[in-house]
C-alpha cells in the first residue's frame, strides 16, 4: 500500500476539550461558520452520558474522495506522496458541488470568499517538518497522524458506532472507541 | 500627557491587511471608512488563504490567567501581526500545546469587540459611551481623587477591586499605584482557594504540592473534586501515563465530570459530604492497621488523638450514609489506597468552596499523611504551591506620598499572592475589607464611604457574589473606573473604562501555582489602538496627579514595561531556576531545580516541625484542633445549585470571543432527567432557576452527568447575553481562609435553588 496519512482518533483518551478545533482556527482564522475541525459529542445511544465522549473530526482525506470526483474545475487534488486531499481555493468557483456531495459534510462554504474550503491536513506544516496544528495541540495525544501503509493497531476501527460508513470512499481515519468507568452512584437518591 | 502614538492609523501602516481576520475585524469595527491609510483599499479581490508559510518572527509569551497550567506560548508574528500561536515545546508540561481557551488568544488583540480607547459612559448601564483622550480620562479621575482627598483628609474613599484576571507579576503595579496615591481601601482575601490554603498550613505549615509531572510515578490517584480534563488539560497525560504503568484512577465528584468519565472508578459523592467520606476511609485504614506507623511516629504529632476521634465518632456505615457512597466501595478503595505505594490525592478547589471546605481538606490531608504518602515522589496531598513566586515585587512596592493619612495604626495585609511584609512601625494603614463580600462591604463602609472604585484584573459583576446586592452597592459609588479589554458586565456599570494591553502587548513574567515552570512574556506586537498596560496606566495617572498637585502620587511617570519586568528578577529566582539572566528565558521556559516531591525532607513548617494531625494553631483560629467532620450548610431551597467553571473559559474570560462562540454559543442549565421529570421540563425548554437572591432564565439540557438533586450551571460571560450565575449565589463564607489570606473564603457551592418551566 502507498503512503496514506490518516487521523487517528483515540476516543478513549479524548477529553473533548476542543483544543484541536481552536488550534485549527488559530492557524487558519476561518470566518464564522467555516469549521475545518469539529469535536462531536457521541450520541447517548452509543455512550450513555451526554457530552462525555467525543469524536474529533475533520476531512478524512479519503482514498477515493467524492469532493475531488465532483469538482468541475479540478480544484481538488490528492497528493501522491502521502494521500493528503488538497483544495485549491484559487481554482474554486464556489459552485458547491463538493459541499453537497461529501457524505461526511466536510467542505464548508466560506461566505466571505464565496468559495468552498476544508481541512488541508496542514500540508504546508507537514512539508516544513511539523505536525498539523490540531495534532500538535492535543494535550492527551488522543489525536495523531498515522500512515495507513504501516498502521497496525488491532483494536482500532475505521467505522466506530456513530461514524457513517462509506466503504467506497475509504476514509483515511481510524478510531479507538471510548469506554465507561465503573460508576458508583449515590445510595441516598 | 501626550497621546499614545500607537493609534490605529500607525498600526495599519505596519500591517499587510489582506489577511482575512484583519479585514474582518476592521470591517466589523466600522473602522474602514475612517482609515487614513491607503493600504486598506484593495480589499483583496483574489481569494487568499491564510496558511503556514514559514519565516515567522517568534516571541515568548505566557498565559497570565488564573489557571493551573499557566502555559508557555510561542507566538509567530509576521509584519507586526500575530499569525498563530503554539505551546512552547521546551516545556515538558505543555509539550507544544495550549488549550481551547489559549488558542483563542490569536484573535484577542484583534477582536472587533475590544475596548479601543478610554471611554466615558454618561449614565451607568446606558451604553452611552463617548471616546475621550487618555489625558481627559486621567484628568477626570485625578480631579475626583483630589476631591476625595480634600473632603475626607484621606484616600480611604478609593477602593481597589483586583484579583486574578492577569497574574503577570508586573501587574502588581496596580496595588503599587494605590499605595503611591496614599492609604486606600483594599479588598483582600481570595474567592478561589483560601479554605484549603489554611487547611494545608495547619497540617503542614504551607501549601506545597508535588511537581504534577511526578504523578506518572503514582500507583493510585484520587482526583477529589478536581476535573483536570477541563481545568488543567496538560496534567491529564500524567494520570494516563500512571495508568499505563498500572495505577488506578478514582474520581470523586458530585458531577460525573469529564475526568470522571476517563477514570477507572467514579464516585458520585453527595455535595459537601467529602469530609465524611475521607474520615470513613481513615477509620477503615486505622482499624485494619493499614496506616504507616513508622511514618506517623517519626513525622507527625497528634495521631493518637485523631485515632481516638475516629474510633469515637466515625464509622464506615456513617460515612456511607453521609456521603451516599456504599460502604463496600469505601472499604475497597480505602484498602487499595492504603496499600498502593505511592498513592496521591489531587484536591480540587471546588471541594473547599463550602462552609466545611477547610475541614474537608484537613480530613483528606490526614488520609494522605496517615498512609505515609506525604514527602514522596508520586504521592502527596496535591493542592497548589507558591514556591516559585520569589520575585522582587518591584511594581508592587511603592511608597505613600509624604503626609498621607489612613487608618491609624498598623494593619496586617495578607493574601494568597502577598509575598511581601514590612515589619516597620507605621502611623497609618490601608483599610482592609473582605473581597468575598465586596457588595456588602461597599454598602457597609462609612467614614469615609467608598467613593471611587478602581477595578482591574477582575470582573466583580461576574465573579463576586449576589449580583443584585452588587447593583445596589454600585449605586453608592460616586465613580467607577474599570480597566479591561471587553465591554463586560462590570464595564457596563462603570463610568470610565480604560483599555488594557493583552499578553502580547506588554512585557512580564509568569509562574504557576501548580507546575514548576517559569515563563517570560515578551512584547510580541505594538499595543493595538490606545491600550496601555496596567503599570503604564499607573504612570499616566501619576503624571496627571502631579501636574494637578505636585507630590500627590509617588508612582514613576514614565514606565518601560520591559525594564520593569527585568526589575522583578533577583539572584534567588535565577538560582532556583538555574539561569544566569532573564534573557535565558528567551530560549524557552525553565523549570525550578526542586525535588519533585514536596516536603521530601519531612521538615514541616508547622509550630512543631511535624505533620500536625492535631493543630493548636487551627484551634487558635477558631477551628477544631483535629480534622473533624464539620456539618454542611443547611439547605435553603429545593435543590443544590452548583456553578463550576466551563471548559471554554476562566471566569468571565474567553467565552465572549467570536472564535469561542463558534463552539460554545450559549449557556445551559444541566438537569438530571429525573429532576426534569419532577418539574415537567423537557430538553430545550426555557426555565427559571431562582432562589431568594435572584433568578436566571436559561435553556435546559437534560443529562445524567449531574446528580438528580442538583441544578448545574457553568460560570461564564457570554457577549450580548445577560446570563450570570451570580444572580443566584450568595456571599456566605467558607470555614477557613482568614489565617493565611486575611479573609475567609466563600461557600460558592453551598447554594440552593428551585427550577421551573417558564
Amino acid at each position: 500500500m502507498k503512503k496514506q496519512y490518516a487521523f487517528y482518533i483515540d476516543a478513549e483518551r479524548c477529553i473533548g476539550c476542543f483544543t484541536c478545533a481552536m488550534a485549527c482556527k488559530n492557524q487558519y482564522h476561518q470566518p464564522e461558520t467555516v469549521i475545518w475541525r469539529q469535536v462531536y459529542p457521541i450520541k447517548a445511544e452509543i455512550y450513555p452520558h451526554r457530552e462525555r465522549a467525543f469524536y474529533s473530526l475533520a476531512c478524512n482525506h479519503c482514498e477515493n474522495p467524492t469532493c475531488l470526483n465532483v469538482c468541475p474545475v479540478v480544484a481538488y487534488s490528492k497528493r501522491e506522496a502521502d494521500g493528503i486531499v488538497i483544495h485549491d481555493q484559487e481554482k474554486c468557483i464556489g459552485c458547491g458541488n463538493c459541499i453537497r456531495s461529501c457524505p461526511y459534510g466536510v467542505p464548508r462554504y466560506n461566505p466571505v470568499l464565496k468559495k468552498a474550503e476544508k481541512c488541508s491536513f496542514c500540508w504546508q506544516r507537514i512539508d516544513a517538518g511539523l505536525k498539523p496544528q490540531c495534532v500538535q495541540s492535543c494535550p492527551v495525544e488522543a489525536l495523531q497522524i498515522v500512515d495507513l501503509a504501516t498502521f497496525d493497531k488491532p483494536d482500532a476501527v475505521q467505522y466506530p458506532p456513530g461514524f457513517p460508513k462509506y466503504p467506497k470512499l475509504n476514509p483515511s481515519v481510524r478510531f479507538l472507541v471510548p469506554r465507561l468507568p465503573k460508576i458508583i452512584g449515590r445510595e441516598d437518591i | 500627557m501626550t497621546e499614545s502614538n500607537n493609534t490605529l492609523g500607525t498600526q495599519v501602516g505596519k500591517c499587510p491587511l489582506s489577511r482575512r481576520k484583519f479585514l474582518k475585524c476592521l470591517l466589523a469595527a466600522g473602522a474602514v471608512a475612517t482609515m487614513p491609510c491607503g493600504l486598506l483599499r484593495p480589499m483583496s479581490s483574489r481569494a487568499e488563504e491564510i496558511v503556514y508559510e514559514g519565516g515567522y518572527e517568534f516571541f515568548r509569551n505566557a498565559c497570565p490567567r488564573n489557571c493551573y497550567d499557566t502555559c508557555s506560548i510561542k507566538t509567530s508574528v509576521k509584519d507586526g501581526v500575530i499569525q498563530f500561536i503554539e505551546g512552547a515545546t521546551e516545556s515538558t508540561f505543555t509539550r507544544g500545546g495550549l488549550c481551547v481557551k489559549g488558542y483563542g488568544y490569536t484573535r484577542r488583540p484583534y477582536s472587533p469587540d475590544r475596548i479601543k480607547y478610554p471611554m466615558v459612559q454618561e449614565g451607568r448601564g446606558t451604553g452611552n459611551w463617548k471616546r475621550v483622550s487618555w489625558d481627559e480620562a486621567m484628568e477626570r479621575i485625578s480631579k475626583k481623587l483630589l476631591e476625595i482627598h480634600d473632603k475626607d483628609g484621606t484616600l480611604l474613599g478609593l477602593a481597589l477591586s483586583k484579583y486574578s484576571g492577569n497574574f503577570g507579576i508586573t501587574n502588581y503595579g496596580v496595588e503599587g499605584m494605590m499605595t503611591s496615591l496614599g492609604y486606600t481601601t483594599r479588598l483582600t482575601g481570595t474567592p478561589c482557594w483560601p479554605a484549603g490554603i489554611d487547611a494545608q498550613n495547619f497540617d503542614m505549615g504551607d501549601m506545597w504540592c508535588n511537581d504534577p509531572e511526578d504523578m506518572v510515578d503514582a500507583r493510585y490517584i484520587i482526583a477529589w473534586g478536581a476535573n483536570p480534563a477541563w481545568n488543567s488539560v496538560h496534567s491529564v497525560k500524567y494520570l494516563y501515563a500512571a495508568r499505563d504503568r498500572g495505577a488506578k484512577i478514582v474520581v470523586i465528584d458530585p458531577i460525573l465530570t469529564q475526568m470522571a468519565a476517563k477514570a477507572d472508578e467514579y464516585w458520585q459523592v453527595k455535595t459537601s459530604a467529602d469530609g465524611a467520606l475521607a474520615l470513613g476511609m481513615a477509620r477503615y485504614i486505622l482499624d485494619n492497621d493499614l496506616y504507616d506507623k513508622d511514618w506517623v511516629a517519626a513525622n507527625s504529632i497528634g495521631f493518637n488523638a485523631f485515632a481516638e476521634y475516629l474510633k469515637n465518632n466515625v464509622t464506615v456505615a456513617w460515612a456511607a450514609k453521609e456521603s451516599g457512597i456504599p460502604a463496600e466501595s469505601i472499604v475497597k478503595v480505602a484498602q487499595e489506597f492504603a496499600t498502593a505505594k505511592p498513592a496521591t490525592i489531587w484536591i480540587g478547589y471546588g471541594l473547599q468552596r463550602h462552609v466545611n471546605g477547610g475541614a474537608t481538606v484537613r480530613a483528606i490531608d490526614a488520609l494522605v499523611a496517615m498512609t505515609g504518602n506525604v514527602g514522596k515522589t508520586g504521592g502527596g496531598a496535591r493542592y497548589g504551591h507558591l514556591q516559585t513566586w520569589g520575585f522582587n515585587y518591584h511594581a508592587l512596592l511603592q511608597k505613600q506620598p509624604e503626609g498621607a493619612k489612613g487608618v491609624p495604626g498598623k494593619a496586617e495585609v495578607k493574601g494568597d499572592f502577598t509575598f511581601t511584609s514590612d515589619d516597620a512601625a507605621v502611623d497609618y494603614s490601608d483599610r482592609i475589607l473582605n473581597i468575598n463580600k465586596t457588595a456588602q462591604v461597599i454598602l457597609d463602609a462609612d467614614d469615609p464611604p467608598i467613593r471611587l472604585l478602581w477595578v482591574s484584573c477582575k470582573n466583580p459583576f461576574s465573579q463576586d457574589f449576589d449580583r443584585n446586592k452588587m447593583l445596589k452597592a454600585f449605586e453608592k459609588l460616586e465613580m467607577v473606573v474599570t480597566v479591561d479589554q471587553f465591554f463586560n458586565q462590570t464595564v457596563e456599570m462603570s463610568d470610565i473604562v480604560l483599555p488594557v494591553t493583552t499578553l502580547f502587548e506588554e512585557w512580564t513574567i509568569n509562574a504557576s501555582y501548580w507546575h514548576y515552570w517559569l515563563s517570560l512574556n515578551e512584547q510580541a506586537i505594538e499595543p493595538m489602538y490606545e491600550a496601555k498596560s496596567n503599570i503604564e496606566i499607573a504612570a499616566a495617572l501619576s503624571k496627571k496627579m502631579n501636574e494637578l498637585r505636585p507630590g500627590s502620587c509617588t508612582f514613576p511617570t514614565e514606565i518601560d514595561t520591559k525594564e520593569w519586568m527585568i526589575k522583578e528578577f533577583n539572584q534567588g529566582v535565577y538560582d532556583l531556576f538555574g539561569i544566569k539572566s532573564w534573557e535565558d528565558l528567551r530560549n524557552g521556559p525553565v523549570k525550578a531545580k526542586m525535588h519533585p516531591a514536596s516536603w521530601v525532607d519531612l521538615k514541616f513548617k508547622t509550630p512543631s516541625g511535624k505533620y500536625e494531625f492535631k493543630s493548636e494553631l487551627a484551634e487558635k483560629w477558631g477551628h477544631k484542633a483535629l480534622p473533624e467532620f464539620k456539618a454542611p450548610r443547611e439547605k435553603y431551597d429545593k435543590y443544590r445549585l452548583l456553578t463550576p467553571h466551563s471548559k471554554f473559559g476562566i471566569h468571565s474570560q474567553f467565552i465572549n470571543l467570536d472564535w469561542s462562540e463558534e463552539f460554545n454559543p450559549k449557556p445551559f442549565v444541566y438537569l438530571h432527567p429525573k429532576l426534569a421529570a419532577e418539574k415537567s421540563i423537557d430538553d430545550g425548554d426555557t426555565v427559571r432557576v431562582s432562589n431568594t437572591y435572584g433568578e436566571v432564565i436559561i435553556t435546559a439540557k437534560l443529562s445524567t452527568v449531574v446528580p438528580p438533586d442538583a441544578i448545574v450551571m457553568y460560570e461564564a460571560w457570554f457577549k450580548n447575553n445577560p446570563y450570570n450565575v451570580q444572580n443566584v449565589v450568595d456571599d456566605t463564607s467558607s470555614d477557613m481562609g482568614a489565617f493565611k489570606t486575611g479573609q475567609p473564603g466563600v461557600a460558592i457551592h453551598d447554594q440552593f435553588a428551585d427550577v421551573a418551566k417558564v
